[in-house]
């Protein structure tokens, strides 16, 4: 038995968090061109995608799971997502979330992209991200929504520079994009019920 | 038009018909178009809090579609070339061709990686090269950093071949030389 798994843990040692590809997209293969949102949280130590799903709902109260799919790139491997939470149904912050390997020094790791949205019904659209406002784009509120209420709870929480400021143009017409940073949440080993 | 958005119109009317329109509920007409955040070729060459670098009127084909100027929780001004179409509901799009101008204070070579070690904070890798005669670097193969002096150049495309394309049609705007320069710099 310890055997059979040998291959699996030797490959979960050598694992580590992939950055290289810092957005979602809209299907599969992962291109350029079928990019939606950035990736803009990681959940790690306890950080499995289970773990932050019940965190969220936990810390947030976003247990809305209405959304369309998008993919996750991880390590080449080009794949949908595994959850996605949202406040509510109109207007609302939204993530989408994947879980990762295990990271030699993060431990479990789910990556994430969260926004804030608006319903837009005039003209005809859906839900467009915000562009910009003084806590920054829709990308970057709920960013900064999920890492305020996780450190309020007492997670540690710590941002790092991706760079991935790319802009997207939402259904409304107007751009929306990330600053840039990532923020790094810890999460515990305990779920909450 | 998309049939979901026909039907999204048709609950927007109805929803407005009732009176029970959530009051956070935005309306984007009036815009013709133009992203709200967007200023004008014009004011883009008055701009002067950092030297603005852009690729012409049009680039590989796609034209200046949109300017962006962001100054929020970041400063950049961002130069849009071509167009896409979002999906229905939910999701954004990239747009082909995206040069984004940042003050070299605000981002640079050392934005990477410096508020923690690379290797375990997962920061992206970066692939140090020279373009024009410009300290540069890869992030990935669709995103090109130029480092000109006082302001950074992000080019972001599908290719490290359309990066350079786009790379070697760079100009100063308030210049706007007919022909790129051989060195970047303004």
């Amino acid at each position: 038995m310890v055997l059979a798994f040998a291959p699996i843990l030797a490959g979960a040692a050598r694992a580590h968090l992939d950055s290289s590809d810092r957005y979602t997209h809209g299907s599969c293969p992962a291109r350029t061109e079928n990019r939606v949102d950035p990736i803009n949280v990681v959940f790690h130590s306890w950080g499995t995608w289970g773990r932050a799903v019940s965190q969220i709902e936990s810390h947030l109260g976003w247990t809305t799971t209405s959304g369309t799919s998008q993919s996750f790139v991880e390590h080449g491997k080009c794949q949908s997502l595994h959850a996605q939470r949202a406040s509510g149904h109109g207007t609302r912050f939204h993530v989408r979330l994947r879980g990762q390997h295990p990271d030699g020094a993060l431990g479990w790791t789910t990556t994430a992209a969260a926004h804030h949205e608006d319903l837009v019904l005039f003209p005809p659209c859906g839900h467009a991200v915000d562009e910009s406002g003084p806590g920054g784009s829709g990308f970057d509120q709920a960013r900064d929504e999920l890492r305020a209420r996780f450190a309020g709870a007492g997670h540690a929480t710590s941002a790092v520079w991706w760079g991935n400021t790319q802009s997207f143009k939402q259904c409304d017409g107007d751009y929306a994009g990330s600053d840039g940073w990532a923020v790094f949440i810890e999460l515990h080993q305990v779920n909450h019920s | 038009m998309n049939p979901l958005r026909v039907l999204l119109a048709a609950i927007g009317l109805a929803l407005a018909g009732c009176g029970a329109v959530q009051e956070d509920v935005r309306e984007a007409g009036g815009d013709a178009g133009a992203p709200r955040g967007g200023i004008t070729l014009a004011e883009a060459r008055a701009f002067s809090e950092f030297p603005l670098v852009y690729a012409g009127e049009s680039v590989l084909g796609y034209p200046l579609g949109a300017i962006l100027r962001r100054e929020d929780t970041v400063r950049y001004v961002s130069f849009i070339y071509g167009d896409c179409e979002p999906a229905a509901l939910e999701g954004g799009c990239a747009p082909p061709i995206e040069i984004q101008v940042w003050p070299s204070g605000a981002r640079n070579l050392g934005s990477y990686g410096e508020t923690a070690p690379r290797s375990a904070w997962g920061s992206p890798a970066l692939e140090p090269t020279t373009v024009r005669g410009l300290p540069a670097a890869y992030v990935g193969d669709d995103q090109l950093e130029l480092y000109a002096g006082t302001s950074t150049v992000v080019v972001f495309s599908a290719s490290r071949a359309r990066g350079l394309a786009v790379a070697a049609r760079l100009r100063c705007l308030r210049e706007d030389a007919r022909a790129p320069p051989a060195r970047l710099a303004c």
